[in-house]
């Protein structure tokens, strides 16, 4: 029967101290918020402590949600600052993030998960695969584009930056996946010739 | 970066001005090159529109909501037992005062007064002027100004702690 109640209506039955309604909440947003920290982590350990924390935070703060914004967006922006400061605790420089240079590591971690047969992978493989070698701000911003119903003013209040901004990302992000796609592909055609 | 890619983006995502749209439409249609560009993006922008989403845990909800339970569990045991320490003080000086209300009302000599009934009751009050007792209230009250002045230390102390954090 809860499943059927808009987030706005569990947000209020949780503050009233219904731990129930904010179960709902954590199964109906899980999977995206697990698959966005996903996207600055990289190692899924890291991702679901990073989801993790952002539920508890945002149970905390809820009090504070006002619903001017949709709760899909602030909660992305608490995924946001969480992976930030956890990736700031793992010692990564954030401000290298930009630098793609320092990606070439986990871009050989990628191309390590080749275990499949190449005939076995399918389209949808080698997407992940390309978007798991991208910056983790150019894979978060097409997550939150095209998996979390998030416009580019959504995107740019959830990850703190201006629209335009996100735009301009956006753009240069779908370029890189495309170059990486293509790469990858090509790689495996390699290999099967 | 205004290039056409970049155009063609903003056609599929449907970013562009009506005037936009309808010159870049004519362009797909015109230009070849333009409109396999355009299919090319449009086919990728389809393959991202249906990219799956990872799948946490099976546990990771219950993990998060026993997190929630256990930090609503560890309330600050200041605050929960000041509750209580207060609704028993609260309490206590009630059913005092209702004490002392029904033994001055049951010690008023109500002869002046026609009732039907007799409040009169015959409760003595505890003699203070005897040496043991009075030594009790004594000692009863010197142990209310201790405990007087070490609460008003201790008010004074948090207001201090609160102006300067470092005096503390």
């Amino acid at each position: 029967m809860q499943s059927k109640l808009s987030d706005a209506e569990l947000i209020g039955q949780t503050l009233t101290g219904n731990q129930a309604a904010y179960a709902e909440l954590v199964k109906r947003h899980q999977r995206f918020v697990f698959t966005l920290a996903l996207r600055y982590a990289k190692v899924r350990e890291d991702a679901e402590e990073i989801a993790q924390d952002t539920f508890i935070k945002a149970y905390r703060s809820l009090a504070a949600f006002k619903g001017q914004a949709k709760f899909s967006t602030w909660l992305y922006s608490i995924v946001y600052t969480t992976a930030m400061t956890f990736l700031r605790k793992k010692r990564v420089d954030t401000d290298s993030i930009d630098d793609e240079n320092n990606f070439v590591q986990i871009e050989n971690q990628a191309s390590a998960y080749d275990v499949n047969s190449a005939e076995n992978r399918s389209r949808s493989f080698y997407l992940d695969q390309a978007i798991a070698q991208l910056l983790p701000d150019d894979a978060a911003i097409i997550t939150l584009f095209y998996k979390g119903e998030q416009s580019l003013e959504e995107i740019a209040q959830a990850m703190d930056m201006e629209a335009n901004t996100v735009k301009v990302k956006l753009f240069r992000a779908r370029q890189r996946l495309k170059e990486k796609l293509e790469r990858n592909l090509k790689h495996e055609a390699k290999e099967l010739i | 970066m205004n290039n056409i890619e970049e155009k063609l983006w903003n056609y599929i995502d449907g970013l562009c001005t009506p005037e936009e749209q309808k010159a870049l439409g004519d362009l797909i249609n015109r230009d070849a090159a333009v409109g396999a560009k355009y299919r090319e993006l449009l086919s990728l922008n389809n393959e991202f529109a249906a990219m799956d989403l990872d799948e946490p845990p099976m546990a990771f909800t219950y993990n998060v909501m026993e997190v929630i339970r256990t930090e609503n569990a560890q309330v600050p045991l200041k605050a929960a037992i000041n509750k209580r320490i207060i609704r028993g003080i609260s309490i206590f000086f009630m059913v005092t005062l209702l004490a002392l209300i029904i033994l001055v009302l049951a010690s008023i000599k109500w002869s002046g007064i026609a009732l039907p009934v007799s409040l009169t009751a015959h409760l003595k009050m505890p003699e203070i002027n005897s040496g043991k007792t009075k030594m009790i209230v004594q000692a009863f009250l010197f142990f209310d100004v201790m405990l007087g002045l070490y609460l008003f230390d201790a008010y004074l102390r948090r207001k201090k702690g609160a102006k300067d954090p470092k005096a503390i």
